[in-house]
């Protein structure tokens, strides 16, 4: 048996071992690779976008799977809950899967954790799992009060603060659905047709090719497509809504030219940031609104290239304590730090990237095996 | 009897929804709905009744006659009664032992059965797929395009990539998906006609 017959009988273990590396390795050691953002992930994030701060708009986001496609869809739900509490865009969140209830729940926890300012029930509003799907996508046409009547928590809708300004899907105006099969079915037969909801959906890698024809078609607005496009929206959410400098406090508008800016490649780097970098300008207005940091921070801080670099990890907590929970807060932004949370999303991308890589060297070597024996076969007859 | 009341049911409530949703009156959109609302509400816990009911049977059969692999229906039954439990007791909020069993069992094993989808592939790919025909050739090398298109390397190896497999994706592989859809959507309404017009019986049940 010569090489590549040898090749072509190759036990599967081996490669169930390769593919197993492949992927476990950049989890646990991650490193910095570009994402780039596509038009429908875009074109969602800047609807979300406008939203921003406006009582008479709200986001639906429905959890339509269970726990087995978590780690495709889990990330992007997590970056949508983080663009809506950060830029203070009311969001709703439904399930009509008995198993999507504890993801809802332990979405909304995990982003809730880093915003202790956002309130259920005023700023947030959790409807839990609802077993008809039908009646309530037509019924919130109508009036989301009635249709939905009580939330997870089992409080009147209608008597909640985040209600104020909300009725139907003249306010509540995109619909967000998060499906490990066909997502957006419903709300795309039902509730654009005849209330013209905006509808986007964020699917698993393997569905997403079904989805195109409603794309092109304008009937969805935006789709994420499996692990990229949680990637970059977690991307758009870094670059964007969570951006902080004396301009921008509560984050900044969508923007091109940002994103095809060099420096935007430092906002999303994965691995751990400890320097809050400042230009001589940015760090002159940081102790005018902090003064009491200059002590702290003078002793401490380094120049480079004309930067001012101050890394966070060198203060101690009597420090942190003297600068005080805003500055320390402020200070943090500058690092650019992205905490686990909220980069898996860009970490698993780096596996998927390998898993490819290693699925496409293992098509060319079984196909150049494939052509030899053929080959040889033929000579032989 | 048995047959003409659910199939009145049938054919009256399919054209009460038929007419709700091309008919905007007040009394379809308001009157009608609302009493649909109420039914369909008081439905479902009688399907999920149905469906407990219909799976302690299966598995209670399969454990008393000994069928083969009886011993995983122990393991199904004592899930379900587990998990109803603590879910009935504690509730379902975060820190409750509902919420544990569903982070620390039900994640990851649903998440592990569904990444032994990355292993098949990785394994069909270096064995089956073959460049043995024309129609074989372009599958594989679309499926190359796109795969390096979808990661960061992609773009790395050519700018040019991803408008390749956009391409792939917006053309060839849109139109025969909405071929299909369209085939699938004339399938669908033409079923349900049969079916509101009482010419399509097999979800009666028997030979009808």
């Amino acid at each position: 048996m010569n090489f590549f017959e040898r090749l072509q009988e190759l036990d599967r273990r081996w490669i169930y071992l390769i593919v197993a590396l492949a992927i476990i390795i950049p989890l646990v050691v991650p490193f910095n690779s570009k994402t780039y953002t596509t038009e429908p992930t875009e074109k969602m994030y800047q609807l979300i976008d406008s939203y921003s701060g406006r009582s008479d708009r709200a986001v639906l986001i429905s959890f339509l799977h269970d726990a087995s496609v978590m780690p495709e869809l889990y990330p992007m739900e997590i970056a949508i809950l983080r663009h809506c509490f950060e830029r203070k865009i009311k969001v709703f969140t439904i399930t009509f899967t008995a198993s999507g209830a504890p993801i809802i729940d332990l979405a909304l926890n995990r982003v809730k954790e880093e915003y202790p300012e956002i309130k259920s029930g005023v700023d947030y509003c959790n409807f839990g799992f609802k077993p008809i799907i039908l009646p309530i996508v037509l019924g919130m046409g109508e009036n989301i009060a009635t249709a939905i009547d009580t939330d997870a928590e089992g409080r009147k809708i209608a008597t909640l603060p985040i209600m104020k300004d909300i009725t139907n899907y003249n306010e509540m105006n995109l619909v967000v659905e998060t499906s490990g099969s066909a997502a957006g079915g419903y709300w795309i037969t039902y509730a654009r047709v005849k209330f013209g909801v905006n509808v986007a959906i964020g699917v698993t890698a393997v569905m997403a090719a079904d989805e195109f024809p409603y794309l092109q078609s304008g009937q969805l607005t935006g789709m994420l497509t499996g692990l990229k496009g949680a990637a970059e929206y977690e991307k758009l959410v870094d670059v964007f809504a969570a951006y902080r400098d004396d301009s921008h406090p509560h984050g900044r508008p969508f923007s091109s030219e940002i994103l095809r800016e060099k420096d935007t490649d430092k906002l999303v780097n994965i691995t751990t940031q400890d320097n809050a970098v400042f230009t001589t300008q940015e760090y002159q207005n940081f102790l005018n609104k902090y003064p009491t940091a200059a002590a702290i921070l003078d002793k401490i801080k380094k120049v480079k290239d004309g930067s001012v670099m101050i890394k966070v990890t060198d203060l101690t907590q009597d420090q942190k304590d003297q600068l005080g929970n805003d500055a320390w807060t402020a200070l943090k932004y500058q690092t650019h730090n992205i905490i686990y949370k909220f980069k898996t999303a860009r970490i698993g991308m780096n596996a998927q990237s390998i898993a490819h890589i290693m699925i496409i060297v293992f098509i060319v070597i079984g196909n150049i095996g494939y052509f030899i024996n053929r080959k040889k076969q033929n000579l032989a007859k | 009897m048995k047959r003409q009341i659910p199939l009145a049911i049938v054919i009256v409530l399919g054209f009460v929804f038929v007419f709700y949703t091309f008919v905007p009156h007040k009394i379809l959109a308001d009157d009608v709905f609302n009493w649909y609302m109420n039914w369909s509400y008081s439905m479902a816990p009688f399907g999920m009744l149905l469906g407990v009911i219909s799976l302690v049977m299966m598995h209670s059969v399969k454990i008393s006659r000994k069928l083969p692999k009886w011993q995983f229906s122990f393991v199904t039954l004592g899930g379900l009664l587990i998990t109803s439990i603590a879910g009935f007791v504690w509730g379902i909020q975060p820190g409750t032992p509902f919420m544990w069993i569903f982070e620390n069992m039900q994640m990851p094993m649903s998440s592990t059965m569904f990444s032994l989808l990355a292993f098949y592939i990785a394994s069909a790919a270096y064995k089956a797929f073959r460049a043995r025909s024309p129609e074989a050739t372009v599958l594989l090398v679309s499926a190359i395009v796109v795969m390096l298109a979808q990661v960061p390397i992609g773009i790395m190896i050519s700018k040019h990539l991803p408008d390749v497999s956009q391409w792939i994706l917006n053309v060839p592989n849109l139109a025969a998906k909405r071929g299909i859809l369209l085939g699938v959507g004339l399938g669908s309404v033409a079923t349900s006609l049969k079916i509101l017009l009482g010419i399509e019986r097999s979800y009666l049940g028997g030979g009808d």
